[in-house]
């Protein structure tokens, strides 16, 4: 009996450790086994291996090593550590293989992109030259003044959809006229505010008037300016031109302004 | 056995090449713009300072495993930043077509 006592120890102490080694165990072999599947999926991905080959080798290396010592006693760290590495590969190769395919897209779309801006650069030449004897007298507020702020072009009420943000096709010619002349004259810089009469909700205004400037903004950019030299400011009924009192007032108020820089690109400060 | 993974862990050679290369590429993710926002970078820096720490106690083995796993969490942190801004920049080409076409559409 006494003979048995310390045998019934040994047995006990390693199950002990086997316990202990146990929840090791699983946890490593859970992580082997998730590391195994994120690899099946890259490794079967033509897209991912095509963009990310190194990392797909990188990540069945790994896995592998994670195979090999999980058939060792005691090396269940080694185990969880080689398949954590092999899982951050393949998510690596995903990644990159994501990364790949969205600049290519990228690159079909720029073109695409450049082809409508011809387009539509073309397009609007051909309806300016057409329609440019009576849009003379429709155009109603394309007026430039300097003032303290430098040149500012105001455009009118008008042209917009009335309590929206979008441009009407009368404000063409002098988006083109706008475009024009900041072609030419490559180093100038503009700022967009919009402004609004003081009817309707203030916050509202403040993001109509934003969202008007950021519309003729957008055409710009569509029509080659490069967005770096724009910024864009929403003022709603702050500023006003003319008293909100009467509707032409408000009409007045209601207006885009182009702020322009000097030659050397300088704005002035932003109200 | 106790013995030999004893000497095992002793005969472990100090990975300074390894936590060049780690913080190499957690540079290189903070370079592309990957912040505390991104999991895996925070994840990855976590895991550096615990290895130089371990550096200091010459626990060797300890070090390398955390060094190769914060660069793997750094270059993954590196590649989703990358991936996020080339989908940005999809978007926004996407958007700036779609515009283009309203405005044919309207001519």
């Amino acid at each position: 009996m006494n003979a048995r006592i310390p045998l019934l120890g040994g047995v006990l102490s390693a199950l002990l450790l086997s316990g202990c080694a146990g929840s090791q165990q699983q946890s490593s072999n859970e992580a082997l086994e998730a590391a195994r599947s994120s690899f099946q999926a890259v490794k079967e991905n033509s897209d991912v291996l095509r963009s990310a080959p190194k990392d797909v080798i990188r990540a069945g290396e790994s896995l592998a090593r994670a195979d090999r010592l999980s058939s060792y006693w005691g090396s269940t760290d080694d185990v969880s550590h080689y398949a954590y590495l092999s899982q951050r590969y393949s998510e690596i190769a995903g990644q990159n293989s994501a990364l790949n395919l969205n600049q290519e897209r990228a690159a079909k779309l720029e073109l695409e992109r450049q082809r409508l801006q011809l387009a539509l650069r073309e397009a609007k030449l051909l309806s300016v030259q057409e329609q440019s004897n009576w849009l003379e007298e429709q155009m109603v507020s394309l007026a430039t003044s300097e003032t303290e702020r430098g040149l500012v072009m105001t455009l009118g009420d008008v042209l917009f959809d009335a309590g929206q943000a979008n441009l009407k096709a009368s404000a063409n010619r002098t988006v083109l006229k706008l475009v024009q002349f900041l072609q030419l004259n490559p180093r100038r810089v503009v700022r967009i505010e919009g402004y609004t009469d003081s009817r309707g909700d203030k916050l509202e205004n403040l993001e109509l008037s934003r969202a008007r400037a950021q519309t003729v903004a957008d055409v710009l950019i569509d029509l080659g300016i490069d967005s770096k030299r724009i910024e864009v400011q929403g003022h709603g009924e702050s500023f006003p031109v003319a008293e909100n009192a009467s509707a032409m007032g408000r009409a007045q108020n209601r207006r885009v302004e182009i702020v322009f820089s000097d030659e050397q690109g300088r704005l002035g400060l932003a109200r | 056995m106790v013995v030999l993974s004893l000497t095992g862990c002793a005969s472990d050679p100090a990975p300074t090449e390894q936590l060049r290369l780690t913080e190499q590429a957690l540079a290189q993710a903070k370079a592309v713009g990957a912040d505390e926002q991104v999991a895996e970078l925070a994840m990855a820096e976590a895991k550096l300072l615990q290895a130089q720490s371990a550096m200091q106690r010459d626990a060797f083995k300890e070090a390398r495993v955390l060094a190769e796993q914060a660069e793997l969490d750094a270059r993954l942190a590196e590649a989703r930043v990358l991936t996020q801004k080339s989908q940005d920049q999809l978007n926004e080409l996407n958007n700036r077509i779609n515009r283009l076409r309203k405005q044919l559409g309207e001519l």
